[in-house]
């Protein structure tokens, strides 16, 4: 079978239409197996997602012939998505030469935008929409505070349904310039019950 | 009782067997079924049509019995689907009985296995006694082989949901232990609320006399089956037959519990496995997995999985890692349980009808005969003149499952789509919906679409999904 090319080549080109993720969901996790069981230990498909340890061609083979093995690491590719905490990122040196437009966390998941607007900015919270806990959160829409390196909260509020939250600047002088003072490093974070 | 990932193990599941027993007998039924269905289902029991052979038509090999038992019972569940009994809760999960009933007749459809142990039980009593289901009396014997094969299934639906749910092995016959230990810290817990009248049981229970005047400390420091001690158990279990003239679970003949009823470390780890669980679970509203089943994303790490460079070490040097089957504590000793293991014809893919795709697939709009008959067809199913036009111009031809369809007519593709997501998703275009309804036809219309008749219209349906399947497979 040329199925395994043809399911990466899918998330290569386009992006699927959501009509076709159900149904491919639905057809992959609706398959069982008599006498189906786990082929894969956990601490194996969490390496294999954390893109670690791979897996060789048998247990790929194994894994492809075991619907319960592929609901597990479902349930791993969830749970690692919500499980999302935190996301830190550092001022570049070169954005205080200009005036600050965006930051981006380390890990490419979340842009801090400033834009000036009346006497002061607006700062503007954006989560990528490839970031892999995305759909997670945006269901779960918890309540998300940045803080600069100093630990003084920058913005807090929910994601709209674009995937932003935004709020006045709360400083005095410009965003640049106050990030350098506290280590030029700042966090996106989940404040969860 | 709860435990991570299962549905069908609480007080719910007494409604969910009735709804499903119900609602069989009326896809069995031999009388109009007709009239008890919604509207646009009109269906004819397979019973109708079968009249004495019903046995014999449920063991065909083809799978077409399967099918259609679950299009027809479904069909029931739905129109039952607003009944008190459907709508009330089947667990604390917030999923309703009817909800879980459909769930299980979903399952059922992809196990022939359980399916195939059904129609041999039918089949073999058939052969006894003649058409029994026809007899007085004989509808209650047919829903009770209904229940046998959902009470199987159930608990084989769990095992996999527990395994799912929190990675560690699990069968079936394990899922029915834990629900007998339930059960027994449930006969225990009452007797100790009431301890003057079961003094003599709960001394036994206990391994001390018990005082009339002085209500037992155990009975008070018991607070959740967590705290429910292994020796109880096993000695409630021994002094069953003695106060109650049955034997208790872990003293029958049957060897099914002979590794626990010696093994008081595996009762207890197993009772404080379901209070812990039940002490988090009501800690959390509606906390349930479901509700990312349709998101996309793990699709994208299952590719990666699959598609990332193999691991670097030499495989005939580095064993693999493949998990060895774990021995099962439980033996099947139970008639009714582990059924079906012997008949695994699931590989039958219908790959018998694909020469004689005569349909109008081919998107020849402009041929003004073909636009007139297909606006008179729609417009005998209640569906707009254009509707066949309007819907296939709404497909999303370069999608993956338009090009893994492109051999299957339009109805047959709205047929998968229903089959697999429902009448109504908010995926779908809205030139796919019957505006009467806002759902998507249902396959009575999709079958007078296409041309062909109901049960050729399954097949098709089945066989385009066994194809999408194959495509979809890693």
């Amino acid at each position: 079978m040329t199925t395994q090319d043809d399911l990466t080549a899918q998330s290569d080109s386009t992006t699927p239409s959501a009509l076709d993720c159900k149904l491919r969901a639905r057809l992959l996790l609706g398959v069982r197996v008599e006498n189906d069981r786990l082929v894969l230990a956990d601490d194996v498909l969490a390496a294999a997602l954390d893109g670690g340890a791979g897996l060789g061609a048998s247990e790929r083979a194994a894994l492809a012939g075991s619907p319960l093995t592929m609901r597990r690491l479902r349930q791993l590719s969830v749970e690692r998505a919500r499980a999302w905490q935190a996301s830190s990122g550092m001022l570049r040196a070169a954005a205080t030469v200009c005036v600050l437009e965006q930051l981006v966390t380390d890990d490419n998941c979340w842009g801090l935008h400033f834009v000036p607007g009346g006497a002061g900015w607006q700062v503007i919270l954006k989560l990528a929409a490839d970031a892999p806990f995305a759909p997670a959160l945006m269901r779960e829409q918890p309540m998300l505070r940045v803080r600069d390196g100093g630990g003084a909260v920058i913005l807090q509020g929910r994601l709209d349904i674009d995937g932003e939250c935004e709020n006045a600047w709360p400083f005095d002088g410009a965003p640049a310039a106050r990030l350098q003072l506290f280590g030029a490093s700042f966090v996106v974070e989940a404040l969860r019950g | 009782m709860r435990l991570p990932g299962t549905r069908y193990q609480e007080h719910g599941w007494e409604q969910v067997r009735k709804l499903l027993g119900q609602c069989s007998l009326l896809a069995f039924s031999r009388s109009d079924p007709a009239q008890r269905f919604e509207p646009g289902c009109r269906i004819d029991g397979l019973g109708d049509r079968l009249g004495d052979r019903l046995g014999d038509r449920l063991g065909d090999r083809s799978g077409d019995a399967l099918a259609e038992y679950v299009d027809l019972t479904a069909c029931a569940l739905r129109a039952a689907g607003r009944s008190a009994r459907a709508e009330a809760p089947g667990n604390s999960y917030g999923e309703s009985v009817v909800e879980l009933a459909l769930g299980l007749l979903f399952e059922l459809q992809a196990r022939p296995g359980d399916w195939a142990a059904f129609a041999a039980a039918v089949g073999s009593e058939q052969h006894k006694t003649g058409a029994f289901w026809a007899r007085p009396g004989g509808e209650a014997m047919l829903r009770k082989k209904v229940n046998d094969m959902f009470a199987v299934l159930r608990d084989k639906v769990d095992a996999d949901n527990y395994q799912v749910a929190c990675g560690r092995p699990c069968s079936p016959n394990r899922i029915y232990a834990y629900r007998m230990l339930d059960t027994a810290y449930g006969d225990i817990a009452r007797m100790f609320d009431c301890w003057r009248q079961n003094a003599g049981q709960v001394g036994v229970i206990l391994g001390r006399e018990v005082k009339v005047n002085a209500a037992p400390i155990e009975a008070r420091q018991m607070k959740s089956i967590a705290s429910c001690r292994p020796e109880w158990i096993i000695r409630w279990s021994a002094s069953q037959e003695r106060f109650t003239g049955a034997a208790g679970p872990l003293h029958t003949r049957s060897k099914r519990f002979a590794s626990l009823k010696n093994s008081p470390d595996k009762i207890g780890a197993m009772l404080r496995e379901i209070g812990d669980y039940e002490e988090l679970s009501a800690n959390r509203d509606g906390d349930w997995q479901q509700d990312a089943l349709d998101a996309g994303a793990w699709l994208d790490d299952l590719a990666r999985v699959l598609g990332a460079p193999e691991a670097a070490f030499e495989p005939d040097l580095e064993p693999d890692r493949i998990l060895p089957a774990s021995e099962d504590d439980f033996g099947s000793g139970e008639p009714g349980c582990g059924g079906g293991d012997n008949d695994n014809n699931d590989n039958d893919n219908n790959d018998n009808n694909n020469d004689n795709n005569n349909d109008n697939n081919n998107d020849n709009d402009n041929d003004d005969r073909q636009v007139a008959q297909l606006a008179s067809i729609a417009a005998a199913v209640s569906l707009p003149p254009r509707f066949m036009q309007l819907a296939r111009a709404a497909q999303d031809q370069g999608s993956w499952s338009a090009r893994a369809m492109a051999g299957d007519s339009l109805p047959v593709r709205l047929a998968v789509y229903l089959k697999m997501l429902g009448s109504q998703d908010d995926s779908y275009p809205a030139e796919w919906l019957d505006p009467a309804t806002g759902e998507l036809p249902t396959m009575q219309q999709l079958a007078a679409l296409d041309q062909v008749s109901l049960p050729t219209l399954r097949k098709r349906r089945d066989a385009a999904i066994a194809g999408l399947l194959a495509a979809a497979r890693p």
